[in-house]
């Protein structure tokens, strides 16, 4: 039987949506939630669903989406199996840049509590170009060199964060909560900020599925069947660190995602990726909710970080597809 | 190219859906919340009871409560410590996983609180009319909460006995009690020990380990911390005021220069005994392990903001001067 990956993705996505709607301190099932879509539902429920499960749904899963997205674009620019959305900086970045608004009183008020966000944002892509700009050699970016310079920033702004944490000693909590990563603690508000970005990096990165495709013969090579190399590879960092940024902006950092996604829909349906960004991009997505799903209820009614379950579940489920997988030469 | 163009049309659509301006889902929930909250009338009288209150919190947001809160939420142990003393443990409904104070709130429900999550949906589920959170939730908590229609008071830690005795005065308006009485009784205590400790001349150098997973790097109380006011005021020398972090991690090298004569175990809770102390490498030559002078105490009177500090207070000072205290 032919396998359907766009279908299958779709329907697993739709089941992580509804197993997200439906789990949490009470059970509604998905016959109260259709009542409920409808208006006819329970007003405690309705309140639940509308208000707490349904932000923190559609949040998770746009967060899913844009860093298992931006990691198969990683993974295809820097052809490495091991590059995820975090490579060149983003994640470090982000951090520094939330610890150091952390250890700021910011005012109780709308851009009092955005100042964190923001931060991290412009922080991840302030990384970027600096990694960017450090690797560049003339008119090309060799990807050795971004691949160098992206984790020796890192390690720079992890020490960095690092120490700023045990200076304010009355922030570090907060401060590790967020780089183990929850995506709970946002709203609509930060789905509305963020969505922008998510789209316009998405985007990007959808339609250049052949020229990914193109790179993956090697710069030379992608240069002479005609690919301007050196402007394609920026407008698809650009693309994807946008995306990385604007995921890791209310959500920390949530490792695993970007990096086993891509590498499992690339073992089941191959490495084209004008079909492997759109599935990563959608594979990406139930993931994190199953993670997240997973998080609400081990421990209820205590929830863990959601990036620790990441790495907990994710790291065997990707040795059991790696082992069990037919292409094994795929890369 | 058609498929080009059909995404971008798409991605179009949906950036413009996206960079619409934030119509207001937030404000959605109020009338829905209100009418949740509506059916739990309070029922009670309580000597401060007055009707449609205001109150301002300690981040400047004004709250107004309908007569005296029965179900209220509490999301740090020192509140959840602080509510009981002043006579409200029968108000509680729910409170955070590290509450264990007094024993009767561990058949709470939990609403969440380690790794520094907690279950917003419990506690909204619980139909809350007052949540108290602590410094130590973060503003995005109360916000949140806020935006779901949650009435949450900000209580700020206070950094002196006295601002204790306030914040028990401000709780216990927000429930309806009176709590002249335990005040005055815990400045009794305060005055008794200070009474006590004002004609010593003699000032033990104490050493307080918080932590000694590395036994070479301990953390300590520095100044601003109420282990470090305790300390000074149970008539001892806190050897962690020499630094200037909140909660130093000081050196082997300047504990022996200190040579301590007495060291308290706050993390005997931890299970550090005061015979293992006596085993560590390097820390024979302190005074305080030659004359076998480590005792355990509970940290909880130490570092939690409320009523037991007191208590805190005395246990130091018997420990620092067993002679005058018995």
């Amino acid at each position: 039987m032919k396998p359907k990956p766009y279908l299958s993705s779709f329907f697993l996505l739709l089941i992580a949506f509804i197993l997200s709607l439906a789990i949490g301190s009470v059970f509604i099932s998905p016959v109260e939630l259709w009542k409920i879509l409808r208006g006819l539902g329970n007003e405690t429920f309705t309140f639940i669903i509308w208000q707490i499960r349904l932000p923190r749904t559609v949040l998770v899963a746009l967060t899913g989406a844009a860093l298992s997205g931006s990691g198969a674009a990683y993974q295809g620019l820097f052809r490495n199996p091991l590059a995820d959305p975090f490579l060149i900086g983003v994640a470090s970045g982000a951090g520094l840049g939330a610890v150091i608004a952390m250890s700021i009183q910011w005012p109780y008020s709308f851009w009092g509590l955005m100042a964190i966000p923001m931060s991290a944002f412009i922080a991840a892509l302030i990384t970027v170009f600096i990694v960017y700009f450090l690797a560049r050699v003339g008119q090309t970016i060799p990807t050795t060199n971004l691949i160098l310079a992206g984790v020796a920033f890192s390690s720079f702004a992890t020490s960095l964060t690092s120490f700023l944490m045990l200076r304010s000693t009355s922030e570090v909590r907060r401060a590790l909560g967020w780089l183990l990563g929850g995506a709970s603690q946002a709203g609509w508000t930060a789905i509305l900020a963020i969505l922008p970005y998510i789209i316009i990096g998405l985007g990007i990165l959808l339609i250049n599925g052949h020229r990914f495709n193109l790179l993956q013969f090697g710069d030379d090579q992608a240069q002479q069947l005609g690919l301007n190399v050196t402007r394609t590879k920026t407008i698809l960092l650009i693309a994807a660190s946008l995306a990385t940024a604007a995921a890791v902006a209310f959500s920390g950092i949530i490792g695993f995602i970007g990096l086993v996604v891509p590498h499992i829909l690339r073992l089941w349906f191959g490495g084209d990726y004008r079909r492997l960004i759109p599935l990563s991009i959608i594979g990406g997505a139930s993931a994190l909710l199953f993670s997240d799903v997973v998080a609400r209820i081990v421990l209820a009614p205590q929830e863990i970080p959601v990036g620790i379950i990441t790495s907990l579940v994710g790291a065997p489920f990707f040795l059991w597809v790696l082992r069990t997988a037919k292409n094994q030469g795929y890369w | 190219m058609i498929r080009k163009t059909l995404i971008l049309t798409l991605l179009l659509a949906l950036a413009i859906t996206g960079c619409a301006p934030a119509s207001t889902p937030t404000e959605a929930p109020a009338p829905v919340a209100t009418e949740i909250s509506a059916t739990e009338a309070p029922a009670t009288e309580a000597p401060a009871a007055t009707d449609g209150s205001t109150f301002t919190d300690d981040m400047g947001r004004e709250i107004t409560l309908a007569g005296n809160p029965e179900r209220i939420v509490s999301l740090a142990p020192s509140t959840t410590e602080i509510l009981f003393a002043v006579g409200a443990g029968d108000q509680v409904v729910g409170r955070d996983e590290f509450s264990d104070y007094p024993e009767e709130v561990k058949a709470l429900p939990s609403i969440g609180g380690s790794f520094g999550e907690y279950n917003v949906e419990a506690i909204v589920a619980l139909n809350p009319d007052l949540v108290i959170a602590a410094e130590i939730n973060t503003p995005e908590l109360v916000k949140q909460l806020e935006d779901l229609g949650v009435t949450v008071y900000y209580l700020g830690n206070p950094t002196t006995l006295e601002e204790m005795y306030g914040k028990l005065e401000t709780v216990a308006e927000l429930t309806g009690h009176d709590v002249s009485e335990l005040v005055s009784s815990l400045q009794a205590r305060v005055a008794a020990v200070d009474e006590k400790i004002m004609p010593l001349s003699a000032r033990p150098n104490v050493f307080y380990e918080i932590d000694a997973s590395d036994p070479s790097k301990p953390y300590t109380y520095g100044p601003g911390t109420f282990g470090d006011l305790l300390i000074t005021r149970a008539g001892g020398t806190n050897v962690g005021s020499v630094s200037t972090d909140a909660y130093p991690q000081l050196s082997l090298e300047q504990i022996v220069i200190a040579n301590p004569s007495i060291i308290v175990l706050g993390d005997s809770m931890w299970g550090v005994t005061p015979e293992s102390v006596l085993e560590r490498a390097g820390w024979e030559s302190i005074e305080a392990v030659k004359s076998k002078q480590i005792f355990p105490i509970d940290d909880n009177l130490i570092s939690r903001p409320g009523p037991r500090l007191v208590d805190g207070l005395e246990a130091l000072a018997k420990i620092l001067h067993p002679d005058v205290f018995k």
